[in-house]
């Protein structure tokens, strides 16, 4: 409890953290910040003619169907995988100053998941555009799933990076574990196609990002509310991930300035 | 130090006051690696690689300091002092014992460590005193004070990329000082920047003392330390060895220095090896060799055993009067005869710049002894230094100008003048008046 009173009062730190990284990241670059609604879109124009000139699928509307689920996948890949490293690169600080650790992973985290919900912008245009009516009870449970998803994220970060810190590895590892964790996560498929596959169906729910990624589904897609056990699965796996993040980084923390 | 009474001494004062800092039983080890691996590759396939000593810096040490204190830490390369400032500072955690903390903390370990090239000044201390758990507006109201104090004026907006290496100091220094921390640990950096600013600094650093701020200082210059701190411990091979009143935690410490040194001397025991705080100064006599750069060396074949002033009465003081004549009594004692022994004094400004150095050579004077222990006397009729304090340096040298004892900064004077000019030293002068004598001469 005392961490959380510790971060309340380096909150500054952390908005500075994340500003700096937005501000950051298209710098430079000609068009700078319109790069996060120009990229979203140029990977919905490439879906939408893959999946209907080349591959073409069942569902309706497919590259729809596909891009309201892969926005937040990408914020939650990035920001376990990009952010295992968050603390090995900021060793000259961890080594030489004191700061409450948990302020890394948690401006990373912060910074994607921002930039995930500038991206939302784009898709709520494109969702409008597409004709889809969009349910305003629905809507109401977006916020929910997206701070869900947040926490959820938070917890793996806290607990990849800080062991990247002892074993630099896993940082390569974690690219090739998302990627598979990608195709075990109904974003390119619907669950539905493992009707009669109990067995496996089990192993899906018991991956948390499932039930997140339905709910999303759910609200944007085919506009209506997710189911209470779908958000309620996601937010007790949200929590559990976020416990255990600070718990296992608050115990790793700690050698921290040694490894690095 | 003998004979001069230090400012700074409110040891007992504080006595009373509730403690902010309080170690108990810390130990510290850090693994050495043989030869260290820590991918995935080198884990499995060169197992012996993860081979490793563990070596205990520290080995219970224990430390309260009260509100308002200043604490030095002393100690020789590789004793453990740093380690500890850091465990202080929370950058590591001891593997026993316990550290309480009472009050936020500010750090002069590694300044300017979370500063950003790209960013400017400005952004900079936002980010800066981010570090240190100041909220924006906290900031806000700090930043006048530290714009200003910083010097730096308008490249305040510059990216701190373009800064000088003495700019970013002073930017980093008046961040970290101005925080408002209730705790300020110091590792060495007053040796860093210009002398101006340094003594700038300390006299900061004096005002925040005396504003009640508790102050812990990891040095290796005895001088800023002994009129600095209140206290001291000296921290020998992961123990305190002593803790006391400054100037008698020094003293011992530099008795321990001396012997070490005489140790040394002779055909010595291999040194141990040091990893933990690699060239983090050369000054602690480490080495068999002379190092002249530390405040204090020589081969000790004669020593300086004791220097006063005396004014024009031969009163024994520290403060002398401008226009009045002073002497400086060099008590010696020969340990090796055989040398010629050339005294030499000098003196500096506060900031260490030479206003005056000489020795008997310089002099053409005489220099045989008459005994093996006695008093070199240095007379000067008319002291003509401004108003201030100043630094006193005194040596004795062979004849082939190896230092037989040296002392950098023996100890501080302090003059008092009634001219009202401004500098360093006194110009008897006047002033005239007068008519151009021809018109247009000046134009030839």
């Amino acid at each position: 409890m005392n961490i959380l009173k510790e971060l309340y009062n380096y909150r500054q730190m952390i908005i500075g953290f994340v500003k700096r990284d937005l501000k950051g990241r298209y710098k430079a670059s000609v068009l700078g910040f319109m790069w996060t609604f120009i990229n979203p879109l140029l990977q919905l124009l490439v879906y939408t003619l893959v999946f209907s000139t080349i591959m073409r699928q069942d569902i309706e509307q497919y590259y729809l169907f596909l891009f309201v689920a892969l926005i937040p996948w990408i914020f939650f890949s990035t920001s376990i995988s990009g952010g295992a490293g968050c603390v090995i690169s900021q060793s000259s600080m961890v080594t030489k100053i004191y700061f409450p650790r948990e302020v890394l992973p948690i401006s990373y985290v912060t910074s994607a998941f921002v930039n995930m919900l500038l991206t939302y912008i784009v898709v709520f245009a494109v969702v409008i555009i597409a004709g889809r009516t969009l349910n305003p009870v629905a809507l109401l449970y977006l916020p929910i799933i997206m701070i869900v998803e947040y926490f959820l994220a938070l917890g793996i970060t806290m607990i990849t990076s800080a062991m990247t810190v002892y074993f630099r590895d896993l940082e390569y590892i974690l690219s090739i574990i998302t990627m598979a964790w990608q195709f075990l996560t109904p974003i390119m498929y619907d669950v539905s196609i493992l009707n009669g596959k109990p067995h496996l169906q089990k192993i899906f729910y018991i991956n948390p990002m499932t039930s997140v990624i339905i709910a999303y589904r759910d609200i944007m897609y085919y506009g209506r509310a997710p189911k209470l056990l779908t958000l309620s699965t996601a937010a007790g796996m949200g929590l559990i991930f976020t416990i255990l993040g600070f718990l296992i980084f608050g115990k790793l923390k700690r050698r921290f300035a040694e490894e690095l | 130090m003998a004979g001069f009474k230090l400012p700074g001494s409110n040891y007992k004062k504080v006595n009373t006051r509730e403690v902010v800092i309080e170690a108990s039983g810390i130990h510290k080890k850090y693994r050495v690696y043989y030869d260290k691996g820590s991918s995935l590759k080198e884990k499995l396939l060169f197992h012996k690689r993860n081979l490793y000593e563990e070596r205990w810096v520290l080995k219970g040490v224990d430390l309260q300091v009260r509100k308002g204190e200043a604490v030095g830490l002393l100690g020789v390369n590789g004793c453990g002092k740093s380690t500890f400032l850091k465990l202080l500072s929370r950058i590591m955690y001891p593997d026993k014992g316990e550290v309480k903390i009472d009050g936020r903390v500010s750090c002069l370990i590694e300044l300017g460590a979370g500063f950003h090239p790209d960013l400017s000044g400005r952004e900079n201390i936002y980010t800066n005193a981010a570090i240190f758990g100041l909220t924006k507006k906290e900031i806000d109201a700090r930043l006048a004070d530290i714009i200003e104090f910083s010097e730096l004026g308008d490249y305040i907006d510059n990216p701190v990329r373009t800064y000088s290496s003495g700019m970013y100091m002073r930017l980093a220094f008046s961040v970290a000082i101005n925080v408002d921390a209730d705790i300020l640990l110091i590792d060495e950096i007053l040796a860093v920047g210009d002398a101006n600013f340094q003594e700038k600094c300390l006299n900061k650093l004096r005002q925040l003392k005396k504003d009640g701020m508790t102050i812990v200082i990891v040095s290796h210059d005895l001088y800023t330390i002994e009129t600095f701190c209140d206290r001291g411990v000296w921290i020998s091979d992961g123990v305190v060895a002593a803790t006391g009143e400054i100037s008698s935690v020094i003293s011992t410490y530099r008795e321990y220095l001396e012997a070490q040194k005489q140790e040394k001397a002779e055909p010595e025991p291999e040194p141990e090896p040091e990893p933990e705080e690699p060239a983090e100064d050369p000054n602690a006599s480490d080495e068999p060799e002379i190092d002249t750069t530390s405040d204090h060396f020589g081969t000790g074949w004669s020593v300086i055993t004791k220097s006063v002033f005396r004014d024009k009465d031969g009163k024994e003081t520290t403060c002398l009067k401008r226009g009045e004549p002073f002497s400086i009594d060099i008590h010696y004692k020969v340990n090796e005869p055989g040398h010629e022994n050339i005294f030499g004094i000098a003196f500096h400004c506060q900031n260490r710049d030479l206003i005056y150095g000489t020795n008997q050579r310089i002099d053409e004077v005489p220099t045989k002894l008459p005994s093996d222990e006695g008093i070199v006397t240095f007379h000067v009729e008319n002291m003509d230094l401004l108003g201030g304090k100043y630094i006193f340096s005194v040596a004795i040298i062979d004849e082939n100008e190896v230092p037989m004892d040296f002392y950098r900064n023996y100890c501080e004077f302090e003059v008092e003048s009634d001219r009202s000019g401004i500098g360093i030293v006194n110009f008897d002068h006047s002033w005239e008046i007068r008519k151009s004598e021809e018109k247009g001469e000046s134009e030839s």
